[in-house]
């Protein structure tokens, strides 16, 4: 089932944010060439927080170990030993609203 | 006894505040500058008390030369070096301006960074257990499984310790550990009217170029900084067979400038030239350098005067107190780094002005490198006398034996209109005095209002000469 997460304009272009889902794992939702990706916001190296990390060149990275995710298929790239690549959740800019698939955990968008 | 509360020994939460060591007082250490009869005992060259005073009192405190602006252009930008025996990171910041850390990790002291420089640094990440800090040395993350889990960690108070002030003057950056020192403007005093020699005798400003060169010296810091604050007497004799090798001629002071050349010395900094306007250039063997030069000291005399302007390649050389040095017209700058009251690790840049002709640039490069670098001839010259005057201190009857530093007691120049203590001509041990002056205010004072009204304070009529 998809919730809604947040309004789409909260998200501006080559940006990271945090959003809290009552009840579940801290989310991040990054916007690049327009595209929305929703994502944990918790990496798959050593969990730390992605939101607080930044986008560049299509990949996301995190701000601690400086792993680099591709947007969309999740690719690791410069990854700290043993970390998997990242999974995104099915999502949908409806009239403004963020929609995603959190639920039967992440897939690919 | 555990009696519930036991939080494995600990009573409380770790204060992760920066801790910048309080200054002493080594009355004791500052008389053995003896001042009334121009001597200084050598145990300040080998004795392992006083080199620890010495970094506590000297290096914890003073304005040490970090870097050029133009060695860390971008954000991320950084080079690692020392104060006193202090590995430091210099970096450049996302707003554009510097800070500079330790480069050691809260946790367990690790060095955050090996490498000597780098650029577009995203930050700087410990091996040991992983901790991640950003350029602004700020504790970014470390290992989520654990340390977010843990409800008593504090992550927002922990980072690298950043050195207490940073400050550039024209070009070049500084920084100093005390949070209680002044200005690095007052620090220099009316110095800066001499420094302006080689860093604004031209309207687009300056560079360093070609990298570092890096070489350790068995010698104690103080031997080179008193030779570069006023020792010219050495290359008569010191750099005779290097001359004759690269100029076809022996050393030549410039004697037709006797009556021009003078010491001037602030706070400890000294330079000493002869204002032959090309003595230094021409050592370094390329023709076109002292063409260079003769037109720029035409130029640069609207912006600096004609004394000033006749520096800018003379036969001459400077320390900024405590361990940074130049020479005018060779354009070498070097830090002669403290590691043990027996040897230095010297780090040595060329500085050329922005706007001259590359192939200008490039024959200071090489000027530089057949000269001051650990093979070019003078520089040998040099390390092999500092080396036995520390090392011949190791015997213990020697080292009761004052060294002479009286050349020149009778020179005082009280008409010149220059900023600082004024000495005539350059072949003078004033300078020398002062600087050992200096390093007994350091010795002595706990705090800046003594060491900035000492001996060495800028005369009165120097300051307003200076304005
Ligand atoms: S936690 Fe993201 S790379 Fe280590
Ligand atoms: S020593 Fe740096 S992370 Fe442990
Ligand atoms: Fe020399």
């Amino acid at each position: 089932m998809m919730i809604e997460l947040c309004d789409s304009a909260d998200i501006g272009e080559g940006e990271i944010i945090r959003v809290d889902v009552p009840g579940c794992p801290a989310i991040a939702i990054a916007r690049h060439e327009g595209a929305l990706y929703v994502f944990p916001d918790r990496c798959p190296h050593a969990d730390e927080s992605l939101s607080e990390g930044w986008l560049e060149d299509g990949r996301v990275v995190c701000g601690v170990h400086f792993a680099e995710f591709e947007l969309g298929s999740g690719a690791v790239h410069n990854p700290p030993v043993g970390c998997p690549n990242l999974s995104f959740f099915k999502c949908e800019d409806r009239d403004g609203k963020v929609f995603a698939t959190l639920t039967g955990g992440p897939e690919h968008v | 006894m555990c009696d519930g509360g036991c939080k494995g020994g600990a009573r409380g939460r770790p204060n992760m505040a920066p801790v910048y060591p309080k200054a002493a007082s080594y009355p004791e250490y500052a008389q053995l500058v003896n001042r009334e009869n121009a001597q200084v005992d050598r145990r300040l060259f080998v004795d392992e008390a006083i080199y620890q005073a010495e970094l506590q009192q000297i290096f914890a405190r003073s304005w040490l030369f970090l870097a050029h602006e133009s060695q860390i252009p971008s954000p991320g930008d950084f080079i690692r070096t020392s104060m006193g025996e202090d590995d430091v990171i210099v970096v450049r910041q996302r707003d554009g301006s510097v800070k500079a850390f330790l480069n050691s990790c809260p946790h367990r002291g690790n060095r955050v960074c090996m490498v000597d420089a780098g650029t577009k640094a995203r930050g700087f990440i410990c091996n040991y257990h992983g901790w991640s800090f950003g350029i602004d040395g700020g504790l970014r993350g470390t290992d989520g499984k654990v340390y977010e889990k843990d409800q008593a960690f504090e992550k927002a108070q922990i980072g690298l310790t950043p050195v207490a002030q940073i400050d550039s003057y024209k070009g070049l950056i500084f920084g100093t550990f005390d949070p209680a020192a002044p200005s690095l403007l007052d620090f220099f005093g009316p110095f800066t009217f001499y420094l302006d020699i080689m860093l604004d005798n031209d309207e687009g400003g300056t560079e360093f170029i070609g990298g570092a060169i890096k070489s350790e010296i068995d010698c104690n810091w103080k031997f080179p900084a008193e030779n570069f604050v006023g020792d010219i007497l050495h290359a008569f004799w010191t750099h005779q067979s290097g001359a004759q090798a690269i100029l076809g001629a022996g050393v030549d002071l410039g004697k037709r400038y006797d009556e021009l050349a003078f010491q001037a010395s602030v706070y400890g900094h000294g330079i000493e030239t002869n204002l032959d306007k090309v003595g230094n250039t021409r050592t370094l063997g390329y023709p076109e350098l002292v063409d260079y030069v003769y037109d720029l000291s035409e130029k640069a005399s609207a912006r600096l005067g004609d004394l000033r302007a006749r520096a800018i390649g003379a036969i001459s050389s400077c320390t900024v107190f405590p361990n940074f040095s130049f020479l005018p017209g060779q354009n070498t700058f070097r830090v002669w780094h403290p590691r043990g009251p027996g040897k230095i690790e010297l780090v040595v840049w060329t500085l050329v002005n922005k706007n001259a002709p590359e192939h200008i640039k490039e024959a200071y490069r090489k000027g530089v490198m057949m000269t001051f670098s650990p093979g070019g001839v003078f520089e040998m010259d040099d390390g092999e006398n500092w080396e036995y005057s520390t090392r011949v201190n190791q015997g213990f009857v020697t080292r009761q034996q004052p060294l002479h530093y009286a050349l020149g007691l009778e020179s005082t120049d009280l008409e010149r209109e220059l900023p600082g203590h004024i000495h005539k001509g350059s072949m003078n041990d004033a300078n020398q005095r002062l600087f050992y002056t200096r390093w007994a205010e350091f010795m002595e004072h706990d705090n800046w209002t003594d060491l900035q009204n000492g001996d060495t304070a800028p005369p009165q009529k120097s300051v307003k000469a200076a304005e």
